[in-house]
């Protein structure tokens, strides 16, 4: 330190910094500039044509239509909300077990949930168990396929990457049972429709996963690439950028696609009756419960496909009410694109 | 710890989008070399290529000798701090310093020693090396209590210093910096700029930043890059760029508020020379006369380029007095920037020290008002009307070449900055 103090240069300057004052001169405001200046500004800002006032005040306005939102709302409340109550109430009546002309039960109880379990010929707990395991397996490999796929064509640019997405939407807009027959002639060469029908189903679920890309897409893509750029300078492989960067960011999406590729067979009617071929434990559940309304059995098992129906929806409600934060931000996550 | 050298580099976007072309500079050791220019001018471009993020179309990359055009970012031993700090949100402040070091293998020379083979074992930090390098460059930055946090629990300029001390564990051979500062405010910018200045004389390596503040790049650079549409405009020291701009676009861009350009005739006399601009006729004398005469420029008509801060007011029997009216007077507090037309409409910004006047004569700046500038000659720039080249700087290849095709670079260069985005869509 004292080494630079001795050292150390002093300049000194000499400077007046009041010398210019004196000289300077300034003429008075040219009026024409001045008046220029004030017609333009005017022009501009004060001469502007003003809004029409409304005729009639905001909040009448507002309260008017309020009144019809809501009564439209309401009615969708009820037509939605309807069949819902009637299968809950129907699957506690105990008078009776066919389809009856009101949805009260007279006599309460749950004899329908016990005959669901213990009567020979509904097989429930077997069309349960199908349904879980492809929910199950599905909802794992599923959601490697899917999230592999998105990834690669979030952030990778290669030859093809824009037709592949466009197919893939395309494709993705044709219903899924255009290929029924197809596909039942080549899984029961497989072996595996029939009771084996699960297998096949799940096969069917996993082989389609990757054209659900798009929601994942959007979502990796508001990562931001310079996280990948900072971990690839930071020396980072492209499988390390994944699973310890972008996959850590993206919980929601994770758990949106698994929820997605759990509830899909709980739904699937068309494809899963098909697969099955009238082969009770190839079922799963939504054909199994309709199994129970066949024309045949319909007047003694009403009530308890009902029974069915609620033991169903419980798991998948419970799992999304615990699952619906993350849910939400899956699913708005993509939307908001940066 | 390492030169940097680029031959001849060029960068194509898609098929023919030329985003940089003929970009040749030898970076020294240690020194801090800006890259600056508008947006799109591909100074992040060539930033990238020399970090390895983008492909290098045509040219070589060398960094300490060594070409490392095919080389992957982590075998280049380079750092970068990005624009938008790019922290892994769901990491520690701690965790983000340490995860290059945690993914770091170092090599170890071992002899068989029966064989006498030498063979590299590869082996990880120990988390002991990992701890003492992450404290110690959070020591020198400051955020040795924020080690815990994660990024969304800082401030801005917190960020940055994390984003930066991630950089400096690394101890890398090349700091790159793109537009660090940009995404903060105007006072904490200021003072991240002092830091990076202290910052730079503690770690001591080779700097690239790149920025497109000219104030930035003033200030921090040893050497400045001013890239334009591709092309590397000039290459100097701060007072190089600033008093000698290698043409127009360099001129402008440097200093704020611009330089003034006027169109003006240039004439010589015998071994004098004259400007003509808005009807008065001022002498050039001294060095700037000697120069041009030294070139043995001839009489022409050129644009006069003059610094705002190099205007002084003065009054009307000044025979050189430029007589203006006053639009619009900005009180900056140390000093007035006084927008004025000359009697021909053409716009000029002079910067007054508010110390000069009275206060009176402050008062009375208003809107409207006539006021007389005079500039001279020591303080004036000569540019050619056509070539926008400065009559007295000595021209380099490059820049002539840049100059040259520049008509015919705009539009793609422009097609350039949106290419850019592709990436990103």
């Amino acid at each position: 330190m004292t080494e630079q103090e001795t050292s150390q240069q002093i300049l000194d300057f000499d400077v007046d910094f009041n010398a210019a004052a004196a000289n300077v001169e300034i003429d008075p405001p040219d009026p024409n500039f001045t008046q220029t200046e004030q017609t333009e500004f005017r022009k501009r800002f004060v001469d502007v044509p003003r809004p029409v006032s409304r005729l009639v005040g905001q909040r009448v306005t507002n309260r008017i239509a309020n009144t019809v939102i809501y009564i439209v709302l309401s009615i969708m409340c009820i037509v939605w909300l309807l069949p819902f109550f009637g299968i809950v109430f129907e699957s506690f009546r105990c008078e009776s077990t066919g389809l009856e002309g009101y949805i009260f039960p007279k006599k309460w109880g749950f004899d329908n949930y016990v005959r669901l379990f213990t009567d020979p010929t509904s097989n429930f707990l077997r069309w349960f168990g199908n349904t879980l395991a492809m929910g199950l397996i599905t909802s794992v490999v599923q959601t490697a396929f899917q999230l592999a796929v998105s990834y690669a064509l979030s952030r990778n640019r290669f030859k093809g990457r824009k037709f592949l997405m466009n197919m893939m939407l395309v494709f993705g807009m044709f219903p899924g049972f255009l290929t029924l027959i197809l596909l039942y002639t080549l899984l029961s060469d497989w072996n595996l429709t029939m009771t084996n029908a699960p297998w096949g189903l799940i096969l069917i679920y996993i082989a389609s996963s990757g054209m659900g890309y798009y929601i994942a897409k959007g979502f990796f893509d508001t990562i931001s690439h310079s996280l990948d750029e900072a971990a690839r300078v930071d020396g980072a492989t492209q499988m390390q950028i994944f699973f310890k960067i972008i996959l850590p960011l993206s919980k929601p999406i994770v758990i949106y696609t698994i929820l997605m590729g759990f509830m899909a067979p709980w739904g699937d009617f068309v494809m899963a009756t098909f697969m099955a071929n009238n082969t009770n434990n190839g079922y799963n559940v939504a054909a199994g419960l309709q199994w129970l309304l066949t024309d045949s059995m319909i007047n003694d098992y009403y009530t308890t496909f009902c029974a069915g129906g609620v033991l169903v929806a419980i798991p998948i409600t419970i799992l999304f009410m615990l699952l619906q934060k993350y849910y939400v931000a899956g699913v708005t996550g993509g939307a908001v694109k940066g | 710890m390492a030169t940097v050298k680029l031959t001849n580099v060029k960068k194509v976007y898609g098929k023919n989008v030329v985003a940089v072309q003929n970009f040749n500079l030898e970076i020294a050791d240690k020194e801090f070399i800006v890259f600056v220019g508008p947006s799109g001018c591909g100074k992040s471009t060539t930033l990238r290529m020399i970090a390895g993020l983008e492909d290098i179309t045509d040219g070589t990359v060398e960094i300490n000798g060594k070409v490392v055009n095919d080389l992957q970012p982590k075998d280049r031993n380079i750092a970068m701090v990005f624009q938008n700090y790019a922290l892994y949100p769901h990491l520690t402040v701690f965790e983000n310093m340490a995860f290059a070091l945690r993914l770091l293998r170092v090599p170890q020379e071992m002899t068989n020693e029966s064989t006498g083979k030498t063979t590299y074992v590869y082996s990880k930090l120990s988390q002991d090396e990992i701890y003492k390098r992450v404290t110690e460059a959070a020591e020198i930055l400051g955020i040795s209590d924020l080690l815990l946090r994660r990024p969304r629990e800082l401030s801005g300029g917190q960020r940055q210093r994390v984003a930066i001390g991630r950089a400096m564990v690394r101890d890398s051979q090349v700091f790159l910096m793109d537009e660090p500062l940009s995404n903060l405010d105007a006072k904490l910018r200021n003072q991240m700029r002092a830091e990076i200045i202290l910052l730079r004389k503690k770690i001591d390596t080779t700097f690239i930043y790149v920025t497109h503040d000219q104030t930035e790049a003033m200030t921090l650079g040893d050497r400045i890059v001013i890239m334009k549409d591709g092309f590397i405009q000039q290459v100097g020291t701060p007072t190089e760029v600033f008093d000698m701009p290698a043409n127009l676009f360099v001129a402008e861009f440097i200093g704020a508020p611009k330089m003034n350009t006027v169109p003006a005739t240039l004439v010589r006399n015998g071994d004098g020379y004259s400007v003509e601009v808005f009807g008065v006729t001022l002498p050039v004398e001294g060095d700037k006369g000697d120069q041009l005469l030294q070139k043995g420029v001839e009489s022409q008509s050129i644009t006069l380029g003059v610094r705002p801060e190099h205007m002084t007011l003065t009054n009307r029997n000044n025979p050189y007095a430029i007589p203006c009216t006053l639009q619009v007077n900005e009180m900056m507090g140390s000093e007035l920037h006084l927008h004025v037309l000359a009697a021909d409409g053409t716009p000029l910004i002079v910067r007054v020290p508010t110390v000069q006047l009275t206060a009176q004569q402050v008062s009375s700046l208003v809107a409207g008002v006539r006021i007389y500038v005079t500039f001279q000659s020591k303080v004036m720039h000569f540019f050619g009307s056509e070539s926008q080249l400065n009559l007295l700087a000595e021209q380099s290849k490059e820049a002539n070449a840049a100059s040259e095709p520049q008509q015919e670079q705009t539009d793609e260069a422009a097609k350039g900055t949106a290419s850019q985005q592709w990436y990103h869509n």
